[in-house]
């Protein structure tokens, strides 16, 4: 029995998880006052979508409720909450933590697969039509350059983003 | 020096030692020793016979050095030592210590290993009582007045108590007029009457009986005799040591005589000059010669110094018909000599106009609730009206927020602990004068901790105000109907709503007073992480601060309302008045002492010393050497850990008397087992192992304990000198880093055993040899677990050896 210095911290296992990810350390900050949900253009328009509900229910450990739904897709990343929040939440970005953990348990809206094989595939999330590159010089626009794929799948690949991406589509 | 004749003193207990410890085997041990003339057994030597035979062994001058193992020293100890000096030797001769906590209980299955054990610790005892020096007793004066500081509520009710007690007190008002925030704050909760009265002083006038409470200007505060009042007044510098301050007073021109002044009102309406009212929160003009409202204290004109022309005007002189108005007055400079300090400052409200997306600053109908206060008030400026700023015509709706800056991790993370009833005592008080007024307060959570408050919480829901749980994200204006929108999310009904408002009244955190950090550095005292003023300890002194004399009350250590200000300021006068009663502060000597050849003018010291005790000053050679304070010196020892010319020693515990008894607690083993010597501070770590012991939990036997007044003491060396004595591991035993009693011994004690374990490693010895341990008194069995600990860990290593070492 080693002589034990320092508590350890006791969390849920979800909040737990979350604080250990990029961006969601500031999570257990909050005390549900509601100045992101008032701030929140997305939550004004859409009722499905209210920050302080999905960091109450992370806080909770709701992990299905949380990453299953679409919630945490709807966040349009404005910063407003995360500027006004009177606890230095994070929120934009533990929202982007909570989206990574739904993606990588094979959670993620079918759009978003479709976008990131765009991604991997040709180096851009829109895939550009014959149409469009043809009409670009009519508008002013120089000829599109090559993405730099190779690169970006070096990069994607040393995250594991393509084994994740994989698994994703096998569901 | 006279020889050393040591006597010792074994207390059985009754046979509760005796039947583990072999007390022949201790007798005829201890008989040997050198400089021993005399030994004695007992059942006990506290109290009664026992004590009597030590008395008169002292008294018969057979013996001028005291060794007592006894149990619970720390509470036997007090009698053995006064009736020593009773008997006519400086108590400081005497070493107490204690074989059934600290060896025969936590050993009590191996009674040969914990026989051994208390060789060595009678031993230890021996070599240390030989080393020892007397200490004297030293007097120093005090002044039996006082100096206190703000003229607020708690300022005011600090100094009636001293004065009614019979010192000698002042009091420093920085604005022209008592009363502080109290005064503009207009009514109190949780009694709803008005705020600016106090406790009606103890007085012999015929016209002022002694009620509950009295009216500022009626209370004859002025007429008290022993308090000088000066408003108007600042604090700029204070010398001195405790019992002794000179205080120098900056007294700001009134340009009023205050003895003359018959409050007449003709100079006023002759001024030519207007100016917004920052006291009835802009909300009105004022003259450049005014006074706040018609009840202030002192009942005396003041002129605006800034706002006057009277360069070329001077019409109120013409008509002041007791020439009371002396355009000629200077800021002058008085000093005061007092024996103790008593800090009122209080707090302010924090600038609400920070938070942006609030707008205080940028429309008019955007106040706080200390400026809405001012409309409620009978003698503010709408006459109790509330009126919305921009067009002065009545607020009917009306959105209250709370927490505007505080329990903000962005300006203060603490709850400001009183805005909430501000908030509930002014909505119902608008209830009340406007029924048909709507009122809705937006919170976090509502805290109405206090006794009768939540009772206010009760009441305002049955008079209709409406509650929102939901921080507002922003304060708008409709540019169409020029309306304030409060945007707030109802988050128990989990709906947006756009509260549209006459006036919005922002609750504002409460921080400490404009000026706080000046005379923090003036008086030499510290700030808390909110830059409130830090007391002593918060849960025992929360009145006290480190410098003996300077006491803090009210609102200058965190926002307080006015049942806990009260309270706040009582505590601290009756702490004065004791400090100043005696007029003298007795102390013994057991102070830290400088070698000023060593002394290398370092610096090191002064910046450690917890209680600023001391100072480098300079000497005929040219250079500075470091000069302790008896008077400030609290004994802890840490500047002697700091020195790195081992130029500092403490008188009570010198390195020679550290050094024997080391050595003396390391010359026996008895046991199988390797040597440990714990080093405990006498605060904390010895309880812990005190508390061990009187739990009976066992640890063995090769675990031996020795006290220091505080772990701050320790250099470095002192380490290897352990090792080098024989010890095959140390163990540092302190208060919680946050906890030490003398404030940072425990977290230097940290970083030196840090560095030695650096040292160790470089020597080829193992570092894991070596750890400190933090526990309070409850841990005992932190103790022991940590002693298993540290034997099975070097049962492992291989022996030490150190040459020259025993």
């Amino acid at each position: 029995m080693e002589y034990v210095k320092k508590e350890k911290t006791i969390a849920l296992a979800f909040p737990s998880l979350v604080i250990s990810r990029l961006g969601g350390k500031t999570i257990t900050h909050c005390y549900q006052c509601g100045t992101c949900a008032s701030s929140c253009p997305v939550a004004r328009i859409n009722p499905q979508f209210n920050p302080r509900e999905i960091i109450k229910l992370s806080l909770l450990g709701e992990k299905e409720e949380v990453i299953s739904s679409d919630a945490v897709w709807l966040c349009c990343s404005c910063y407003n909450c995360q500027e006004r929040c009177p606890q230095k939440v994070e929120i934009a970005d533990v929202i982007y933590a909570l989206r990574n953990i739904a993606f990588e348990e094979q959670k993620s809206p079918n759009i978003y697969l479709e976008f990131a094989s765009a991604l991997m595939n040709n180096g851009r999330i829109v895939p550009i039509s014959k149409f469009i590159e043809k009409k670009r010089p009519d508008y002013g626009l120089p000829p599109l350059q090559p993405t730099g794929i190779e690169a970006l799948n070096k990069i994607l690949s040393a995250i594991r983003f393509g084994t994740s991406l994989q698994k994703e589509e096998a569901k | 020096m006279d020889e050393v004749k040591v006597g010792v003193f074994l207390s059985d207990c009754g046979k509760q030692l005796s039947e583990i410890l072999d007390f022949n085997a201790l007798t005829s041990y201890v008989k040997k020793v050198s400089g021993v003339v005399l030994v004695e057994r007992s059942s006990e030597f506290w109290r009664g016979k026992g004590l009597q035979t030590i008395v008169d062994a002292v008294k018969d001058g057979k013996i001028n050095r005291v060794v007592v193992a006894e149990s619970l020293p720390k509470l036997s100890e007090v009698n053995i030592v006064q009736a020593v000096e009773k008997a006519g030797l400086n108590p400081y001769l005497v070493e107490v210590i204690d074989l059934k906590d600290h060896c025969a209980w936590p050993h009590r299955n191996t009674p040969k290993e914990a026989t051994e054990k208390a060789k060595a610790m009678l031993l230890a005892a021996i070599e240390r009582a030989k080393l020892l020096e007397p200490i004297e007793k030293l007097e120093f004066p005090v002044l039996k007045s006082a100096l206190v500081i703000g003229g607020g509520i708690a300022g005011m009710q600090a100094a009636v108590d001293l004065a009614d007690l019979g010192f000698k007190v002042n009091i420093v008002e920085k604005a022209p007029f008592l009363g502080g925030l109290a005064a503009r704050a207009g009514r109190f909760f949780p009694t709803d009457d008005c705020a600016i009265c106090i406790q009606s002083p103890v007085s012999d006038v015929k016209t002022i009986t002694h009620t509950s409470r009295k009216c500022v200007y009626r209370s004859g505060f002025s007429k008290i005799p022993n308090l000088n009042i000066l408003t108007n007044s600042n604090v700029v510098d204070v010398e001195g040591v405790p019992g002794n301050y000179k205080v120098t007073i900056e007294k700001k021109p009134r340009y009023v005589n205050e003895l003359k002044c018959i409050r007449c009102d003709v100079c006023t309406p002759v001024c030519p000059v207007e100016v917004p009212d920052e006291y009835n929160a802009k909300l009105k003009t004022r003259k450049a010669i005014y006074m706040n409202v018609p009840n202030v204290h002192p009942p005396v004109y003041v002129i605006d110094g800034d706002a006057c022309k009277f360069h070329d005007c001077a019409k109120c002189v013409e008509v002041c018909p007791t020439d009371a108005i002396e355009l000629d007055q200077k800021s002058e400079r008085t000093t005061l000599n007092v024996g103790s300090i008593i800090v009122a400052t209080g707090f302010q409200e924090f600038d609400s106009s920070i938070i942006k997306e609030y707008h205080y600053s940028d429309y008019p109908d955007i106040i706080t609730h200390l400026e809405l206060a001012r409309m409620i008030d009978g003698f503010g400026p709408t006459g109790g009206v509330i009126i919305k700023p921009s067009d002065c015509k009545p607020a009917k709706k009306i959105v209250m927020i709370q927490c505007v800056g505080s329990r903000d991790r962005r300006w203060n993370t603490y709850c400001s602990s009183i805005c909430c009833m501000i908030s509930l005592k002014h909505a119902m008080l608008i209830k009340t004068s406007h029924p048909n007024a709507d009122v809705t307060i937006c919170y976090i959570d509502i805290r109405t901790t206090g006794r009768e408050h939540e009772y206010y919480y009760e009441r305002a829901r049955e008079m209709g105000i409406k509650f929102v749980k939901g921080r507002p994200t922003e304060v708008f204006r409709d540019p169409e109907t020029n309306k304030l929108i409060v945007d707030v999310e109802d988050t128990l009904l989990k709906r947006f709503l756009e509260l549209e408002a006459d006036l919005v009244v922002l609750a504002p955190a409460m921080v400490p007073a404009e000026s706080t950090r000046e005379l923090a550095e003036i008086l030499g005292l510290e700030l808390d992480e909110d830059g409130f003023f830090k007391e002593y300890n918060s849960k025992l002194r929360p009145t006290e601060t480190k410098l003996k004399g300077i006491y803090l009350c009210g609102g200058a250590t965190f926002p307080k309302d006015a049942p806990t200000t009260s309270l706040h300021a009582h505590s601290a006068a009756i702490k004065a008045a004791k400090f100043l009663t005696t007029g003298k502060i007795v102390k013994d000597q057991r102070t830290a002492i400088i070698n000023e050849e060593y002394c290398g003018d370092c610096e090191f010291c002064p910046v450690t010393c917890p209680y600023g005790a001391i100072n480098l000053v300079p000497t005929t050679e040219g250079h500075f050497v470091a000069q302790i304070s008896d008077l400030l010196c609290e004994g802890c020892g840490v500047c002697v850990g700091t020195c790195p010319l081992n130029a500092i020693e403490l008188r009570h515990s010198r390195p020679n008397q550290m050094l024997a008894q080391m050595k003396a607690l390391m010359s026996v083993n008895g046991t199988s087992k390797p040597l440990v010597l714990v080093i405990c501070c006498s605060e904390c770590g010895h309880t812990a192992v005190d508390s061990s012991g009187m739990a009976m939990m066992q640890y063995p036997a090769n675990v031996r304990v020795m006290k220091v007044p505080c772990t701050g003491i320790l250099q470095v060396h002192q380490f290897l000198e352990a090792f080098k004595a024989g010890a095959q591991g140390v163990m540092v035993v302190g208060c919680k880093s946050d906890g030490c009693h003398y404030e940072v011994g425990s977290q230097k004690a940290e970083k030196k055993v840090e560095l030695a374990r650096a040292l160790l490693k470089e020597y080829g010895i193992e570092p894991e040899r070596l750890e400190m341990f933090n526990m309070v008194f409850i841990e005992g069995d932190k103790f022991t677990e940590a002693a298993h600990l540290m034997t099975r860990r070097l049962e492992k290593l291989s022996p030490l050896q150190i040459m020259g070492g025993s």
